[in-house]
């Protein structure tokens, strides 16, 4: 991940997917207070969307450090404090 | 043969009520019936490329198929049902989108959209195996370079089971549902344990569902290595390449469809005035205990007698017959000493054809591919062309040749051979 790479850019990335993988749900749903079951996802939505963040941020992150995760802005943290 | 006879209205009698198709000379019934009659073929040059490249580049793939663009031509189709197909199936790998397809065009024939039955009296039957493999190749090299970016979703898709879970769910299926497996017989294995669920009283009804066969280029290696498969005399001229029964026939050549059947037993098709397009008079599978490739006489044979016993039908009362006829030497050959042998004095007089003429070899879905080509058939009054066949290799067969002819056909049978000495036929009849 490039440095320049900002939390809100990181946010907009797991957003897309958000979108793409949950195709009811509209762009401005999409909030950092919000929990992706609160969206609709199940636990394998879940879990690609965590994957495909992860692919299009070029980072990899044992999936461990997810577990405390209860809304997007802890995936958003866990994210981009592992991509620095 | 016993005195019982079989009619739409006797309890045991199980239907065919629906029927679904996308393959490579037709994305539905309509368009797939048409190019039977016509004599066009799906088989030509595949084009895309694969790593490595292919050893056989003749194929009668699956064209210009969308799920979404598909969906959305079924405006009459309700909201629910087009949303929870979108939704469940719109990212998945292609052998599960055509399957979703081919049934949603046997259900809505069916009528189930707007005369329903209790979910736990339908049941669903995925006749196919190894459905995944292509899938599975094609993720391999990125899974060696980066496993963790590997989705969640492999846990469930790889597994040929998956189409249940994706089927069921988009129909609200609730009765028994399994995958059942005989390599190039399997789809004729799926309508035999449809027809018993319905005659034993587990379901009312039943999807039966021919997979594609989503073949690697490693699976294609494999049957090519194998000496299975055809297309090196004729490799410069596709259209020549499968001719099951001619002189110059030299192995199978591949083809893709997913192919859909609604079994329904006839007491509840009559309920819900449901017409049936034809009935499933019996069906019979053997081995004939090898672990090899070979084909066997007897086998074949004893398959195609314990079918019509079955049916209380004699093998004179069989107008049409079509053929496992896969345009492998050894194959066609067996199968046609086989036939003459259960036929006798009938043999002369059967129509015989070969539906892997025109749609490739679809193993999985060839038994669903050739019974829906063999009720259509029955409903259109034609046997089609067997476009190849310039030099029959048994010349007291009575194959149709080059030309499609106009005949009616009251009773139909169906054979399907598979690998590891898997012998099946079924025999259908018109419903009047």
């Amino acid at each position: 991940m490039s440095n320049a790479m900002t939390k809100t850019e990181v946010f907009n990335v797991v957003k897309n997917n958000i979108l793409d993988i949950l195709p009811k749900v509209q762009p401005d749903m999409v909030t950092i207070d919000k929990s992706l079951s609160d969206l609709g996802a199940n636990s394998v939505d879940r879990m690609e969307v965590v994957t495909l963040s992860m692919e299009d941020l070029g980072v990899k992150i044992p999936l461990l450090s997810f577990a405390g995760v209860t809304n997007i802005e802890g995936l958003v943290d866990v994210l981009f404090n592992n991509a620095q | 043969m016993t005195e019982k006879t079989r009619s739409p209205k006797s309890p045991s009698c199980v239907q065919i009520t629906g029927m679904g198709i996308v393959s490579a000379i037709g994305h539905d019934i309509a368009e797939f019936s048409h190019s039977l009659a016509a004599g066009k073929s799906g088989i030509r040059r595949i084009e895309r490329s694969t790593t490595p490249p292919l050893p056989v580049a003749i194929g009668a793939e699956i064209d210009g198929f969308c799920f979404e663009k598909t969906l959305g031509q079924y405006s009459d189709m309700s909201e629910s049902l087009t949303q929870s197909a979108l939704y469940i199936a719109r990212r998945a790998p292609f052998t599960i989108q055509t399957s979703v397809i081919s049934a949603l065009q046997a259900w809505r024939q069916a009528r189930f959209d707007d005369k329903p039955i209790e979910p736990e009296r339908i049941g669903l039957i995925i006749a196919g195996h190894n459905t995944t493999q292509n899938y599975q190749y094609s993720l391999c090299s990125d899974f060696r370079r980066n496993p963790e970016y590997l989705s969640p979703r492999y846990a469930l898709q790889f597994m040929d089971s998956n189409q249940i879970g994706v089927l069921s769910e988009i129909f609200n299926i609730r009765g028994e549902g399994f995958v059942t497996g005989g390599a190039s017989a399997s789809g004729n294995v799926g309508i035999i344990h449809g027809t018993r669920l319905i005659q034993s009283g587990v379901v009312d009804a039943c999807l039966v569902v021919g997979v594609v066969a989503d073949l690697s280029p490693m699976e294609i290696q494999g049957f090519y290595t194998i000496g299975a498969m055809g297309g090196k005399q004729f490799h410069d001229q596709p259209e020549k390449a499968c001719r099951p029964f001619d002189a110059l026939h030299e192995g199978f050549i591949y083809g893709q469809a997913s192919a859909c059947l609604v079994l329904e037993s006839a007491t509840s098709a009559n309920t819900r005035n449901v017409p049936g397009l034809a009935i499933i008079l019996g069906g019979a599978i053997n081995l004939h205990a090898t672990a090899t490739s070979q084909p066997d006489i007897d086998g074949e044979a004893k398959a195609m007698n314990a079918a019509l016993q079955q049916s209380s039908l004699a093998a004179n009362e069989i107008d049409y017959l079509n053929t496992h006829g896969s345009s492998s030497p050894l194959g066609d050959s067996v199968e046609i000493q086989a036939i003459e042998q259960v036929f006798g004095d009938h043999f002369p007089r059967v129509r015989l054809n070969a539906t892997k003429g025109l749609t490739g070899h679809c193993l999985n879905s060839a038994g669903v591919v050739e019974t829906i080509a063999s009720v259509v058939q029955m409903q259109q009054g034609f046997i089609h062309a067997n476009v190849n066949l310039e030099k029959p290799i048994n010349t007291r067969a009575n194959f149709c040749d080059a030309t499609a002819v106009s005949q009616q056909i009251h009773s139909a049978m169906n054979n399907s051979f598979g690998f590891g000495g898997i012998n099946t036929s079924i025999v259908l009849q018109k419903n009047h």
